[in-house]
């Protein structure tokens, strides 16, 4: 899958994941912190994109300094997942 | 017991913003689903993650929390159910492996109170009953007594429940609602067995102050029994303790359509609605285990407004003036309750 097209399914599953009613997918900018300001995720969030990333990319994060590495924006989860999936 | 200042009610009808008694929404698929507000007062951040129950149960009583009650005391017999399957379908669906945690936070039943707890930093009494159908009439109990014990207080009172699939299924299945589809409009009309599914919620804000108060719960009774005489009797002793002070002119009654449980509402008509006008509500709110907290929210209509909307009347008594009203509710004709609420 080319990375634009990977970005935006992973926009989409953010969207359905962590229910963002008031956010469409092609509305999150690539660069956008998910934590904090930009799309304001919290704790729960965090452990909802790990879950994520485990179910739709078979990728398992247990180190939780690694999980705050990769989700910082969509790049960087992006560029995770090209490096990691296993499906 | 005490005293109702403040209602407000999230439900299949018109009774939350621009309150209008008079329309009767239809049902469909014969389950009568609220009318969710926009919930103003809820950040997204939040809203996102609530199932309906614990939306209906916020968002209802948001408008009360601002008089800073000194505890919350809800009534529910399912809370957010939906989440809790989903929750459980996860386990099974991934092997127990990793979970998601949103819907397992939804999922218990007093994540309403702790959610209301929590928006208002209220940190005061905070308790869930969950008596199935006397859920409602257990946390009534519970202000009350609360209010014996610190007589100056306020209490946020409330009773909800939530529509879930997985309930739905399972009470269709035991033949709680009607297999054929039909409108709330004939809900008396249709002699079969079952009634229709509902949901909502109904908070109240309790105290000891007559002064300025919409209604005042005088008395309440619990039983569990599917027998007849057993409701007769206690009808009678409770009639006996509580008509001191004046009898009834209104029945509330809960009847639901349900032909198997037509007996315990004749024979409670029989015995308390000889001359005094009869009303119903189930088809405005469905049947679910909490309805009763339905019911008291419309007596405290009626006591204010001096009004029964046109399709809730079953007989007009000798009078039209309503100061007292006695609620009778029967739950899958095990449960049972009498609540009398007066001016």
């Amino acid at each position: 899958m080319e990375k634009e097209a990977l970005k935006l399914q992973l926009k989409k599953q953010i969207v359905e994941f962590l229910n963002l009613m008031a956010v469409k997918p092609e509305d999150i900018k690539d660069d956008e912190p998910l934590f904090g300001e930009g799309l304001g995720l919290d704790s729960i969030d965090s452990i909802e994109l790990i879950v994520l990333l485990n179910r739709e990319y078979g990728i398992d994060i247990k180190d939780p300094k690694e999980g705050r590495k990769v989700l910082v924006d969509v790049n960087t989860m992006v560029d995770y997942i090209e490096k990691h999936r296993t499906k | 017991m005490f005293y109702i200042h403040q209602i407000t009610c999230i439900s299949p009808q018109q009774t939350f913003s621009d309150i209008d008694l008079n329309i009767l929404n239809d049902v469909a698929d014969n389950k009568l689903k609220v009318i969710e507000p926009s919930y103003e007062g809820i950040p997204l951040n939040i809203l996102r993650r609530m199932g309906k129950a614990v939306r209906i149960g916020v968002g209802s009583a948001l408008p009360l929390i601002k008089q800073k009650p000194d505890g919350i005391i809800i009534g529910t017999a399912n809370g957010g159910m939906e989440d809790c399957i989903k929750f459980l379908n996860q386990i099974i669906d991934y092997n127990e492996g990793m979970l998601a945690p949103g819907n397992f936070v939804q999922s218990t039943t007093n994540a309403v109170a702790a959610q209301i707890g929590l928006m208002s930093r209220n940190t005061g009494y905070n308790i869930t009953h969950v008596h199935r159908a006397l859920a409602f009439e257990n946390a009534m109990l519970d202000a009350a007594m609360m209010l014996h014990e610190n007589p100056s207080a306020n209490y946020l009172l409330g009773g909800l429940d939530e529509i879930s699939a997985y309930n739905y299924n399972i009470d269709y299945l035991s033949g709680a609602y009607k297999k054929e589809k039909i409108s709330n409009k004939d809900l008396f009309t249709i002699d079969s067995p079952g009634s229709i599914a509902g949901e909502g919620s109904a908070m109240f804000l309790v105290n000891k102050f007559s002064k300025n108060a919409i209604a005042e719960i005088e008395a309440l009774q619990t039983l569990h029994t599917d027998d007849i005489d057993v409701v007769k009797n206690q009808l009678q002793l409770f009639i006996e303790k509580n008509n001191a002070s004046g009898k009834p002119d209104l029945l509330l009654s809960g009847e639901n359509g349900d032909n198997r449980l037509t007996d315990y509402y004749t024979e409670i008509e029989n015995e308390v609605a000889k001359n005094i006008s009869v009303a119903r509500f189930k088809q405005m709110s469905g049947e679910y285990p909490t309805a009763s907290a339905y019911a008291v929210w419309l007596a405290c209509m009626i006591l204010k407004d001096q009004n029964i909307p046109a399709h809730a009347v079953k007989k007009i008594g000798e009078t039209k003036k309503y100061e007292r009203i006695f609620i009778y509710n029967n739950y899958k004709g095990t449960q049972h309750s009498f609540i009398l609420v007066s001016k």
